[in-house]
């Protein structure tokens, strides 16, 4: 029994025991992990760079991090941060000269939150180097502006547009539609017990606000400076109430669903059309590729519909201690290469200049004609607050679930004055 | 020495007073009155420093205006005085958080304690190789990492492809198909209270079952020759002889219920309306990351202690007495 | 006491329905870790894993999840072990002396659990800062010390309070100084409460992650925060073979760590489970 006991013991302590030896070699933090330490000698400096998610592919970055130390001979560390846990890192770490990375990539509607207080340094003296007027797209720079200086750029954008099944289509002979009724005409039609025509997740409302720009409503318009939301208005009721129309007659997909995976019921045969961004069109299954063609939501009148613009802003930290790095950093971004292996991976370059190398397949057109017309959220430092809060998740998945689209229009604008000042 | 050993745990948890000092010598007497304090500085260091100092500083926090500018330092906190208390009981939202917190402690501590001490009481009852099987697998359970679990039970449950909906429609409740167990507040309430019982009964009835092996069992043969049914033997001789270990497991259920987290804020990431589910977890975390309002967050985090304490007083107080 | 039969037999079939009610998420973990994506995606869902492989685990087993189980190993025992240690001297003083303050530092330890930890963060993190022990080892292990410290103070109090001073005091008369006296005679008979903490603590400090989010840099992630990573990435389906697989990953270290002390731990909790 005794000997049992100290065997016990000795397992535990020496459980401890390798911890403790191991960490004599880890107490100090891996030097990847802090940042702007090495400020002072000239070879040893680096920069931290945080990437969110897994969206850069990796080619990128080993590019990067390569071109960073020939041409500045500093290191350039690259981490990636879940989206999920990018605004409680930045946070606690943006102040702080040792923790905050020196360049950080933001999701376009959090720019404002940390732009509005100063924690980004001012870009405006450089932006010949990042871009100039080719930078873009417009509502990108606006959300990282205050007061006409710009302190966070563009990054990368992809505008959403629909994919549908060619087959399907024609099966049911009906034509590609060219404006929003026959879009909605057509979903509904396709549905049948097994399909939905337009598969439309209930909390996905970054394709369902397309409805609502498309028939001129809004998320909410600043008067003054009090931002009003604006999802009761006559046009966002009427847009809302098609979209009802959609959730209930043209879409199977789970009302508590995200944007996530869309593809997944596409590639199994559960729908007809799906709206996403651009990159979507790598998770298509191969067994359809032949029968799979693209198209911009089509707007009222033809032409395509104002749609919802995803992306990232990206920026450096004012409390870097490398302001110099952190800006070359940002100018290789800016650079030929860069941009053009960014759109060569179907993400939309921040210059302009170099749009036209997404492709001239459909769709590379769908992508380019969706954001002609891109819309972003409203750019208050307020709109974190709104997607922690998921307000626009919640109120879409009550409309989707058959909720009274006055009243809840009401509600939700309630809360987006309440968020959004 | 086996019996000894087999005694203390549960001994321990009945609260048992330490013993008076023996006398000693006057010099080594000093020494002992000192030894107490010695051997409570570790804690006390450890408490003051990363509970302590914290805590203090939140409790000024709450008096502030403390935003994200004041928190990387481009503005000063500014005072507002009980301001952020104000708003807090001011706010309709803020009691409905709190209702709910309580009644979702109440319902999973309350199930949890049942649930747990039936296991253990049919832990008593059965086979001998099912009490085996069920240790080991309450065991499995417990070592569940709370992310893994909740992976696990996310996809269980999930929309599209879950068991759950799977087995649901197989015996015969098609509405099941494609059903989302998230969305409701209720049925969230739901799954997230078979989800923290599932994870909490284990060490319950594991505590209640040591309990359980240490009531005597001439008294209960002899209570049973005396014609006491089951029922009244266990309400006479075996609760009275388990209720010390049933008090302070409970005590426990009763406040980690109360500030459960975790499960919460990964359903709500999984699918779930996050203003209609908040519990005081999940509330204020939000308010300090999605709002950035650390000043109101720090308020509403006060005031979570000071209810935990007001729900639990009866329970310290009885507690307490026995300690002496 | 004998049951009679019938009884029994209901008895035995309740137990058999707990057992699968409580096994059936792990089992459905392991399960879906050795499906294809195909499988777990079908309308039918796949109860036994034939025809599965291990492709899951191939696609989850990367670096970073060498490193973070590392991370977690390293935090998790400085964690365990300087609990343990602290909470055990505390518990001697609560325990076998009787002093000013006594009850007060009882009644602290009861209090500190508690404190809401998701308010706590931002102060905590401000702490660190000015230590500059922010994204270290031991700036973490720091704070998962103070988070499991008052229920292993209160746990091995109790343990503490169930040996027998007379013991100690046989073992003095025979000879043996004070000190030796405990670590002969009192130590030993503590071995399964240390456990019952020690697992306690290895657990509370495995499971956290809120903490581990802003204390450490991204580069240093613990297994939960690389566990939830694989739900969250943005712009993939699911993998929900690979989810599991890395859940399995993660729990297996803890089932590890349980089947080490389990000996230890069912006599400390199970104390005479054989009389029945």
């Amino acid at each position: 029994m005794k000997i049992r006991q100290v065997a016990v013991l000795g397992a535990v302590a020496a459980l401890a025991l390798t911890a403790c030896s191991s960490e004599g070699s880890t107490t100090t933090p891996d030097p990847s992990a802090t940042s702007g330490t090495g400020t002072a000698t000239g070879d040893a400096r680096e920069i931290t760079m945080w990437l969110a998610g897994e969206d850069t592919p990796e080619e990128l970055r080993t590019w990067l991090t390569d071109e960073f130390a020939t041409t500045t001979g500093a290191t350039l560390n690259i981490e990636t941060v879940e989206w999920g846990e990018l605004l409680p890192r930045l946070q606690t770490s943006i102040g702080n000269p040792d923790q905050t990375p020196d360049v950080v990539e933001i999701g376009n509607t959090q720019s404002p939150t940390f732009t509005t207080i100063g924690a980004f340094t001012d870009l405006t003296p450089h932006l010949a180097d990042l871009g100039g007027d080719k930078l873009g797209p417009e509502g990108f720079v606006e959300a990282g502006s205050v007061d006409g200086s710009v302190y966070a750029v563009p990054y990368y954008w992809g505008s959403r547009y629909v994919f549908y099944r060619t087959d399907v289509f024609e099966d049911a002979g009906i034509e590609v539609p060219t404006t929003l009724d026959e879009f909605n005409a057509a979903a509904k039609e396709l549905t049948t017990d097994e399909q939905s025509g337009f598969w439309l997740p209930g909390q996905d409302w970054r394709n369902g606000i397309s409805w609502v720009f498309a028939h001129g409503g809004d998320i909410a318009v600043q008067e003054g400076d009090q931002w009003v939301g604006q999802l009761s208005s006559p046009e966002s009721i009427e847009a809302l109430t098609e979209l009802q129309d959609l959730y209930t007659n043209a879409s199977k997909a789970p009302k508590d669903g995200e944007d996530a995976e869309p593809w997944t019921a596409f590639n199994n045969g559960d729908a007809a059309m799906f709206m996403a961004p651009g990159w979507a069109r790598w998770s298509i299954s191969e067994d359809l590729t032949e029968n799979v063609g693209a198209m911009a939501l089509p707007g009222t009148d033809g032409g395509a519909a104002p749609v919802f613009a995803g992306g990232s802003n990206i920026a450096i930290s004012a409390a870097s201690p490398d302001q110099d790095l952190a800006l070359e950093a940002l100018k290789l971004i800016a650079s030929e290469d860069y941009q053009t292996m960014l759109a060569k991976n179907g993400l939309g370059p921040s210059n302009s200049d170099y749009n036209d190398l997404i492709g001239d397949d459909e769709f590379a057109e769908a992508g380019r004609a969706a954001a002609s017309n891109a819309k972003l959220t409203p750019a208050s430092a307020g709109w974190a607050g709104v997607e922690t809060d998921r307000i626009m998740e919640e109120f879409f998945a009550k409309i989707a679930q058959g909720g009274d689209v006055a009243t809840e229009a009401a509600a939700v604008d309630a809360a987006l004055n309440d968020a959004l000042n | 020495m086996s019996d000894l050993l087999t005694k203390p745990p549960v001994r321990g948890w009945r609260l048992t007073p330490p013993p008076r000092p023996t006398a000693t010598s006057r010099g080594a007497r000093r020494g002992k009155a000192l030894a107490p304090y010695v051997l409570l500085t570790p804690v006390v260091v450890v408490f003051v420093l990363a509970l302590g100092y914290p805590l203090v500083r939140q409790l000024v926090m709450s008096f502030q205006e403390f935003g994200l500018a004041q928190q990387i330092g481009t503005k000063p906190p500014e005072w507002v005085g009980l301001d952020n208390y104000r708003e807090l009981l001011g706010d309709e939202g803020v009691w409905g958080v709190v209702l709910r917190s309580i009644a979702f402690c109440l319902v999973n501590a309350g199930l949890t304690m049942v649930v747990g001490m039936s296991v253990a009481v049919l832990m008593t009852k059965v086979a001998g190789w099912l009490r085996i099987a069920l240790q080991s697998i309450l065991l499995l359970a417990w070592a569940m990492p709370v992310i893994a679990a909740m992976t696990v039970w996310q996809w269980l449950f999930d929309t599209q492809y879950g068991v759950v909906n799977w087995l649901f429609v197989q015996l015969g409740f098609d509405q099941f198909a494609g059903h989302s167990w998230l969305l409701e507040p209720l049925s969230f309430y739901g799954v997230a209270t078979v989800i923290v019982t599932w994870m909490s009964v284990p060490f319950v009835a594991f505590s209640v079952f040591a309990a359980l092996t240490q009531v005597s069992e001439e008294v209960l043969e002899a209570a049973q020759l005396d014609g006491a049914g089951g029922w009244q033997r266990f309400r006479f001789i075996t609760l009275p002889t388990i209720m010390p270990v049933v008090y302070v497991v409970g005590l426990l259920q009763v406040v980690w219920d109360l500030r459960v987290f975790a499960q919460i804020y990964y359903l709500q990431g999984a699918g779930g309306l996050r203003s209609e589910t908040d519990l005081l977890g999940t509330f204020i975390y939000r308010l300090g990351i999605g709002n950035s309002d650390y000043g109101m967050a720090s308020a509403v985090a006060i005031f979570m202690l000071l209810l935990t304490l007001a729900l639990t007083v009866g329970y310290v107080r009885k507690l307490a007495k026995e300690v002496d | 006491m004998r049951e009679r039969p019938l009884r029994r037999t209901v008895l035995n079939v309740v137990g058999v329905l707990v057992c699968l009610t409580w096994v059936f998420p792990v089992y459905w973990m392991v399960n879906t870790a050795f499906l294809s994506a195909d499988q777990v995606r079908s309308a039918t869902p796949t109860f036994v894993p034939f025809g599965g492989d291990l492709s899951a685990f191939g696609r989850v087993f990367d670096e970073s999840f060498v490193a973070s189980m590392r991370l977690s190993l390293i935090v998790t025992g400085l964690t365990v072990l300087v609990a343990l240690v602290f909470a055990f001297l505390a518990a001697l003083a609560v325990s076998r002396f009787r002093f000013r303050g006594r009850k007060a530092m009882v009644l602290t330890v009861l209090i500190v659990q508690m404190i809401p930890a998701e308010g706590l963060f931002i102060s905590q993190y401000r702490m660190l800062e000015g230590w500059s022990l922010l994204n270290s080892i031991a700036g973490l292990s720091l704070l998962y010390v103070a988070m499991v410290l008052p229920f292993t103070v209160w746990m091995l109090r109790g343990f503490v309070d169930g040996i027998p001073v007379d013991l100690e005091h046989a073992a003095m008369i025979d000879g043996c100084g004070r000190t030796k006296a405990f670590f002969v005679v009192t130590f030993p008979l503590l071995a399964p409460g240390l456990v019952a903490s020690g697992v306690y603590a290895f657990l509370q400090a495995w499971n956290e992650f809120t903490l581990a989010t802003v204390v450490m840099a991204p580069g240093n992630r613990t297994v939960p925060l690389w566990l939830r990573g694989l739900t969250t990435q943005s712009n993939a389906a699911i993998d929900w073979p690979g989810v599991m697989a890395g859940a399995l990953l993660v729990a297996l270290p803890v089932i590890v760590f349980f089947i080490i002390v389990q000996n230890k731990m069912t006599s400390g909790l199970v104390a005479g489970a054989v009389k029945g």
